[in-house]
């Protein structure tokens, strides 16, 4: 596969390049090829640029309020010449309540102040990518159980396997009560029902106490959600949802799993384990 | 060396004098339980290791009594959208006992084009005020007394307009210039470096800083004429040893090329001024100003033979890191602030800018300019730290930080020297990729959570608040517009092509002083764009490393 060529353009008069020059430096650890426009270049010029360089995505830095104006312009100069389809994300000090105009107006993707060079590449190579696989999970991150009544459960896993309980927490919002146990550097969690219309009571009626899931740790939820859509594979959710300890969560449907119900899930960034 | 004895006695009589003229602001000092707090401690020795404040090498202030007597000067940064929208906010601010402005110009403004120029488009008065003519000075500093007003401008490659369109209100008023006060940035080596708006190659810029040295050791004796200035390269992501060593190399440069067009070091060395950059690393921050101070005296004295103490001095403005500001949590910003802003007041800064807690997002809103203000008031009149000299001077720490930061400064000066000083090492992009370096690795310590920054990568909130932000008004660039418009009509045209012929033609002559003929320009409202697009085609334009 050839490299993704990048064009990182600092249109307008602003002159704070250490955010793109970070990020150019970043997508080239990255494995991509990377066009540095330099200062201060109209519309008219980042768009021929892209042409010239005929790269795969266009990204575009401005920090003193112009962007409003500027980033627009840039997609209508691409429309002019017939290269609409270059997709064009774009980042800097933009308020939030900027960002719908803009993503109107085309701009792909909007990555504000805090976020991280790695999310940017994962969403690139999402996007451009998206039957690479980029790197297939680390581990398992635990295997869910689901049980009648934990306290039940647990004298098998502590006293029987002499595994140690890491935390029990109700997440009311789920339904469930959860038991934590450590296994080196995965976890079982045992899953009580809470209230009667709780999906793992609808589990435990269907098929009784046994495996309920089992999830693997990921580090680029987004990107591989979409290729799962694209592939065709059934999901719970399309679009990932928060899980304990700010970790993002998906649920892949057992019909395209044969038979398990999967979970991706993604740690926060710097979060402790 | 023989140590001398009864040094601080000698000190306190020298003291005594300068009372006489600068009494302190209290008769008696002291803390809450009444233990009266002294003008300066330290034993006998330690004050002759580290010296007084006041005297060569100045480690533990420029002034012998600091604080006691007159307490930093409060100078915010404004102005946003036009000249008369930024008039009120001045009025304002003076109204509420400022004594001092500070004007944030655009970017246009700042790169020399006029409002109506098609590289403008987007930008006019957005980060700041948008300046086309002297009529839009005129309408900025309009029933501002500017014998009785000091005035910092962050404005840099076209500096000398700016200046002149200045001198050219003063006189509108009766204001002789000598009697001008205030500050040009000026400091176009760093534009290069780290901040952009750079218009001509080093070589015709350092020749416009010399001609306003001249010109103002002649016409504008109490005017600072530059603003050395290591704020943005480290906001650029240099680290504080950088900072620093970036920052007066730079120093040197000016010193250098002034010395080189013939003028006397004691002529213009004294108008020279320091911006410093104050972020989170409390100690290290506090370190070094005080060896900022100290290197900069040993500079000057050894290095240059400056004969002036006022020379030796390095005065300074700080402003707290615009960089270490997170958009998420924003409240959070302002304990920041206060730790930024104690360690510039403990590191003997002349005058202060806090930020406002919403700058990662826009311009500041009003609610936030004002905690940003409150933040100094509170530090200068509530907490003690000013009612003593240099309190952290002795500090087995802040004496060991202060002391490598000296030695690790050294070592990257002399680096500079080798390349042949700050000019050549900045075309040869030494000092950006020093800074780019470090910017990287904080990027990547940042996101592998190596370095904490809270809010961002640990103690996260789920959903992020959406403060109010400042909003600038998008019609207004159509109105500048307009207005530039009418003036050109109203204007003498033939009187406007003269002066912007004679200003070409002296342009040609390396020897001449430019400012005078930019000032008649300037008073025939001449605009930005057109004095600067004659100098553009004279000088070529700087295209980057």
């Amino acid at each position: 596969m050839e490299k993704i060529r990048i064009l990182i353009a600092k249109p307008g008069l602003d002159g704070h390049d250490r955010g793109a020059l970070v990020i150019a430096q970043a997508m080239r650890d990255h494995g991509m090829e990377v066009i540095y426009t330099g200062l201060r270049q109209s519309p008219v010029q980042i768009a021929t640029a892209a042409i010239q360089e005929d790269v795969d995505i266009i990204g575009l830095s401005s920090l003193s309020g112009a962007h409003n104006t500027l980033f627009p312009k840039v997609i209508e100069e691409l429309e002019k010449r017939n290269a609409g389809d270059i997709p064009v994300i774009a980042g800097g000090v933009i308020p939030n309540e900027d960002i719908p105009f803009l993503l109107e107006k085309g701009i792909k993707r909007i990555f504000t102040s805090g976020s991280s060079t790695e999310e940017m590449a994962r969403y690139i190579k999402g996007l451009l990518r998206p039957d690479e696989l980029a790197t297939p999970p680390k581990k398992i991150a635990h295997i869910g159980i689901a049980v009648h009544k934990i306290e039940d459960a647990l004298p098998f896993y502590t006293d029987g396997l002499g595994l140690v309980v890491e935390s029990i927490e109700e997440v009311e919002s789920e339904g469930v009560k959860i038991a934590f146990l450590k296994v080196g550097e995965t976890r079982i969690e045992l899953l009580e029902p809470l209230y009667e219309s709780s999906p793992i009571q609808g589990f435990l009626d269907k098929k009784g106490e046994g495996i309920h899931h089992i999830a693997f740790e990921v580090d680029d939820i987004h990107p591989r959600i979409t290729q799962l859509k694209h592939k065709g594979v059934k999901l719970i959710n399309e679009e990932p949802k928060s899980g304990a300890h700010q970790s993002e969560i998906a649920f892949i449907h057992p019909k395209s799993t044969h038979g398990v119900l999967v979970e991706l899930c993604q740690q926060a960034k710097g979060s402790e384990e | 060396m023989e140590k001398p004895a009864n040094e601080k006695a000698k000190w306190e009589a020298q003291v005594e004098k300068t009372l006489k003229r600068f009494p302190e602001r209290k008769e008696n000092f002291h803390t809450s339980s009444t233990i009266p707090v002294e003008r300066l401690y330290g034993t006998e020795e330690e004050n002759y290791e580290l010296g007084f404040p006041g005297e060569f090498p100045y480690l533990r202030g420029i002034q012998p009594t600091m604080y006691r007597s007159r307490l930093w000067t409060m100078r915010q940064y404004a102005g946003f959208g036009s000249a008369t929208e930024t008039n009120k906010r001045f009025r304002y601010l003076l109204d509420q006992g400022q004594t001092g402005l500070s004007v944030a110009f655009d970017l246009p403004t700042q790169i020399g084009y006029d409002s109506d120029d098609v590289m403008s488009e987007g930008e006019v008065g957005k980060v700041g005020v948008a300046i086309d003519t002297l009529a839009d000075m005129e309408r900025l500093l309009d029933e501002i007394p500017l014998d009785k007003v000091s005035t910092s401008m962050t404005i840099n490659a076209p500096a000398a307009v700016l200046l002149c369109m200045y001198i050219a209100v003063g006189e509108k008023q009766g204001v002789p210039s000598e009697k001008l006060t205030g500050t040009i940035q000026n400091d176009i080596l760093k534009e290069y470096i780290a901040r952009g708006t750079y218009i001509f190659p080093p070589k015709p810029s350092m020749r416009l800083i010399t001609n306003i040295f001249e010109y103002c050791q002649k016409n504008l004796p109490k005017f600072n004429t530059i603003s050395i200035s290591g704020y943005h390269i480290r906001e650029a992501g240099s680290n504080a040893v950088q900072e620093v060593a970036f920052t007066l190399a730079n120093g040197m440069a000016y010193v250098e090329a002034a010395m080189e067009s013939g003028l006397d070091v004691d002529s213009f060395a004294p108008r020279l001024a320091f911006f410093f950059n104050a972020h989170n690393n409390f100690f290290e921050e506090i370190a070094k100003f005080r060896a900022a101070r100290r290197i900069w005296a040993k500079i000057m004295k050894e290095r240059y033979n400056a004969k002036d103490p006022k020379s030796w001095k390095l005065r300074f403005h700080t402003q707290t890191g615009g960089s270490t500001l997170t958009a998420q949590q924003p409240d959070n910003n302002i304990v920041r602030v206060t730790m930024q802003a104690l360690a510039a007041v403990l590191g003997g800064t002349q005058s202060l800018h806090t930020n406002s807690r919403d700058e990662a997002l826009a311009l500041p809103t009003e609610d936030s300019a004002r905690i940003a203000l409150r933040t100094q008031q509170i530090i200068a009149h509530e907490s003690g730290v000013a009612d003593t000299v240099d309190p952290l001077g002795g500090s087995y720490y802040v004496e060991a930080l202060t002391d490598e930061i000296e030695e690790q400064v050294m070592k990257y000066i002399e680096r500079i020297q080798k390349y042949g000083g700050a000019v050549q090492a900045i075309e040869e992009g030494y000092m950006q990729r020093e800074i780019h370096q470090n910017a990287y690795e904080t990027q990547k310590r940042i996101e592998n959570g190596e370095e904490i920054i809270v809010g961002l990568n640990k103690f996260k909130l789920e959903e992020e608040l959406n403060p109010e932000l400042l909003k600038v008004d998008e019609a207004l660039g159509k109105e500048q517009i307009e207005n530039l418009e009418q003036v050109r009509s109203e204007r003498n045209q033939s009187d406007v092509n003269r002066h912007l012929q004679e200003l070409r033609n002296q342009a040609k002559d390396p020897n001449a002083n430019l400012i005078p003929y930019i000032l008649e320009a300037v008073r025939n409202y001449a605009s930005i764009g057109e004095i600067c697009n004659v100098l553009r085609k004279e000088f070529g334009e700087y295209t980057g490393s």
